[in-house]
């Protein structure tokens, strides 16, 4: 996994691309810390560049949120890829968060 | 596996160790029976002697060791055809050397890996059964050949050589050791020389049970169908000699003539050692390897003499067994008691119809998968995979609270819905964030005739009715434990006689193969396709286990149930 996060109108948006595995929770909860540390309202996950997402990811999915939820700030996801969203749709994500799909 | 109800005598001194064996082979559909020492599994062997088709066998143990009973066991006609595997945590050349001398058919490297001990186990049982049945039928042939002086023969198929083996060794001397050596050179020369399988290629083969059936296929190829093997025997006085001529492009025979402790822990090529130690006075491979003369002196040789069966095995590239620790190795034998055992299946086939059969695999020691059998009563029976997020370690664990909060979960058993809800609101109490399972569970109801389903974010289940069709249903649903106050939704397939339920954890669509690529759902769907009436989870995913990258990436779990 790679990221980056780009400050934009609508929040500060974390851009995610390559592979969301099991191995890199370390590196996106400290991700999660540099997004949650700008204490804005809303945030974004843009996983457009994100080719694929394993079972773990859907767990630091969960972990965003939850630490999101408790800062009072609410998490859009953007533009899953098609393996992606399907991922997201078979563990019905759009009941915990917005998604927005390109 | 194949081998119903073949039964293993486990000896070692470690409790844990003997666990460890006794959790693989069961699940692998073994009975096993257990022995503290060498004394102990005496006292079993003296009082069953007919009992038991394969020993596994600790060779350090208290009382008696392992290398005493193996001479004990080699000098009692009741036991000296029982395969003995030896384990050995030592490795010491010297050791296994002694151990090939006395008798020890195959070795395992501890600690034990799960695959090479099942694929080991059933390589010893398998040509145990296959020298037995050459003996079998060697009592039942006619001498006629007794008159043969010389001779030229030509044979395509196993089969045919088999029958060629028997009906020359009865015509010589030492005709029981015989017929094994003689039967070992003419597979090779079908296998390894017309038909061209290698050496690596039969372990594959032979790993993924597809063995017969790659020598099926390649016989009916036209160059299958051309090919002899030419075999000329000429009896002189002080000796007899089988020139064997295969139509291959030969084959490297170095390496498996002699006794190499360091490749006495692979599951086969013992054949040409065995031939040449067991039967014949000289075996001579020519240059390229598709010629092999075998010579049987014709001297004086004690009818008594017992030459030791060679454990021979080339260079099969098995990777090293991960070093795990104890405590690791009995979590995980833990873990696979957690697992239906093969006796539950049996109930279950004999009280309903259904035939249940499971693939179980884990990408590292321990792994965050589970399925599971609920009875409900007769004509209803729940059936349920469940995948934690994450491998190894804190998986495993979490597999090991979800297994005890199914059991409190059984009132609801036949409401699926129901029953996930309820499971989620336990989990979700237990759990910290990020971590969670998806799981379908449903109710094959044969009074119905209905599969009646929920699912938490799972592989869609696969419905193959008898017509070959293949309906697909919904794995879509939150995942467990994530809150206290999920719902969930019932769903339906119809059921109809002889179709095949199949349910399998993301593990099989998302492990990628040597070259990177995903089974994915299309995948499974030819794989269930092109799979028989009479087919096993094991069946059904071999072309993808045969090829699928290991270690697995992801835990692999599928569960096919047939109904009658």
């Amino acid at each position: 996994m790679k990221y980056r996060i780009v400050d934009e109108e609508n929040g500060p948006t974390l851009v995610l691309s390559d592979q969301l595995l099991f191995d890199h929770r370390d590196l996106f909860d400290t991700a999660i810390d540099k997004l949650l540390a700008r204490k804005q309202p809303k945030v974004v996950v843009d996983m457009a560049g994100l080719s694929y997402m394993d079972s773990a990811g859907l767990g630091m999915l969960l972990t965003l949120r939850d630490r999101a939820d408790r800062a009072q700030v609410a998490v859009t996801l953007r533009k899953p890829g098609p393996e992606v969203a399907e991922l997201l749709d078979l563990a019905c994500f759009e009941s915990l968060f917005t998604i927005e799909r390109s | 596996m194949s081998a119903a109800a073949a039964r293993a005598l486990v000896v070692d001194d470690e409790r844990m160790n003997r666990e460890v064996i006794v959790a693989n082979l069961r699940v692998a559909g073994f009975e096993t029976v257990t022995a503290e020492d060498g004394l102990q599994a005496w006292e079993i062997l003296d009082a069953h002697p007919g009992a038991f088709d394969v020993i596994l066998l600790d060779r350090r143990m208290p009382r008696m060791d392992g290398m005493e009973l193996l001479r004990k066991l080699k000098d009692d006609e009741r036991l000296d055809h029982i395969p003995v595997i030896m384990q050995t945590a030592y490795a010491d050349p010297q050791d296994v050397t002694d151990g090939i001398k006395a008798g020890a058919y195959y070795y395992l490297a501890k600690p034990l890996d799960r695959r090479l001990l099942l694929s080991v186990t059933e390589a010893a049982i398998a040509d145990h059964q296959r020298r037995q049945r050459l003996l079998d039928d060697l009592d039942k042939r006619t001498t006629a050949m007794l008159l043969l002086d010389s001779g030229t023969f030509r044979f395509r198929t196993l089969d045919e050589g088999h029958t060629l083996a028997v009906a020359l060794a009865r015509a010589c001397p030492q005709a029981r050791h015989l017929v094994a050596g003689l039967s070992e050179l003419f597979t090779n020369a079908v296998e390894h020389g017309n038909l061209g399988i290698g050496y690596d290629e039969k372990a594959q083969l032979l790993e993924n049970r597809r063995w017969r059936q790659e020598i099926e296929a390649r016989l009916d190829t036209p160059q299958g169908r051309n090919r002899r093997v030419e075999v000329q025997v000429t009896r002189q006085d002080d000796s007899i000699s089988f020139v064997i001529r295969d139509q291959g492009d030969g084959f490297d025979w170095r390496g498996f003539g002699q006794i190499s402790p360091e490749r006495a822990f692979a599951p086969h090529g013992r054949g040409i050692a065995l031939a040449r130690n067991l039967a014949f006075d000289q075996v001579e491979y020519n240059e390229s390897g598709n010629q092999v003369c075998a010579r049987l002196n014709l001297a004086a040789r004690p009818d008594d003499q017992e030459a030791p069966v060679c454990a021979i095995a080339s260079s099969l590239n098995v990777a090293a067994p991960p070093l795990v620790s104890e405590e690791i190795q009995l979590a995980r034998a833990m873990q696979l008691e957690l697992l239906p055992q093969p006796k539950a299946l049996d109930d279950l086939l004999r009280r309903s119809g259904l035939h249940l059969s499971a693939h179980f695999e884990t990408s590292s020691s321990l792994g965050g998968d589970l399925w599971g059998v609920q009875v409900v009563d007769q004509y209803r029976t729940g059936l349920w995979v469940a995948d934690f997020s994450g491998h190894g370690l804190v998986a495993a664990l979490n597999v090991f609270r979800l297994h005890a909060l199914i059991a409190q979960c059984a009132p609801v058993a036949d409401m699926p819905a129901a029953f996930l809800s309820e499971l989620s609101r336990r989990l979700s109490d237990l759990l910290p964030v990020g971590q969670y399972a998806t799981m379908i569970y449903g109710v094959v109801d044969q009074s119905a005739g209905l599969f009646r389903y929920a699912a938490a974010a799972m592989p869609p289940p696969l419905l193959r009715q008898a017509d070959g069709q293949i309906e697909k249903g919904d794995g879509a649903g939150l995942p467990l434990g994530l809150s206290s106050r999920v719902t969930y939704v019932e769903r339906q397939m119809k059921l109809a006689p002889s179709g095949l339920l199949f349910l399998a954890s993301d593990g099989l669509a998302d492990n990628p193969d040597c070259d990177g690529v995903k089974l994915g759902n299309a995948g499974i769907k030819a794989l269930i396709q092109e799979s028989g009436q009479q087919c096993v989870a094991d069946s059904v995913l071999a072309p993808f286990l045969a090829r699928v990258a290991r270690p697995l990436r992801d835990d692999l779990t599928a569960v096919c149930c047939r109904l009658p």
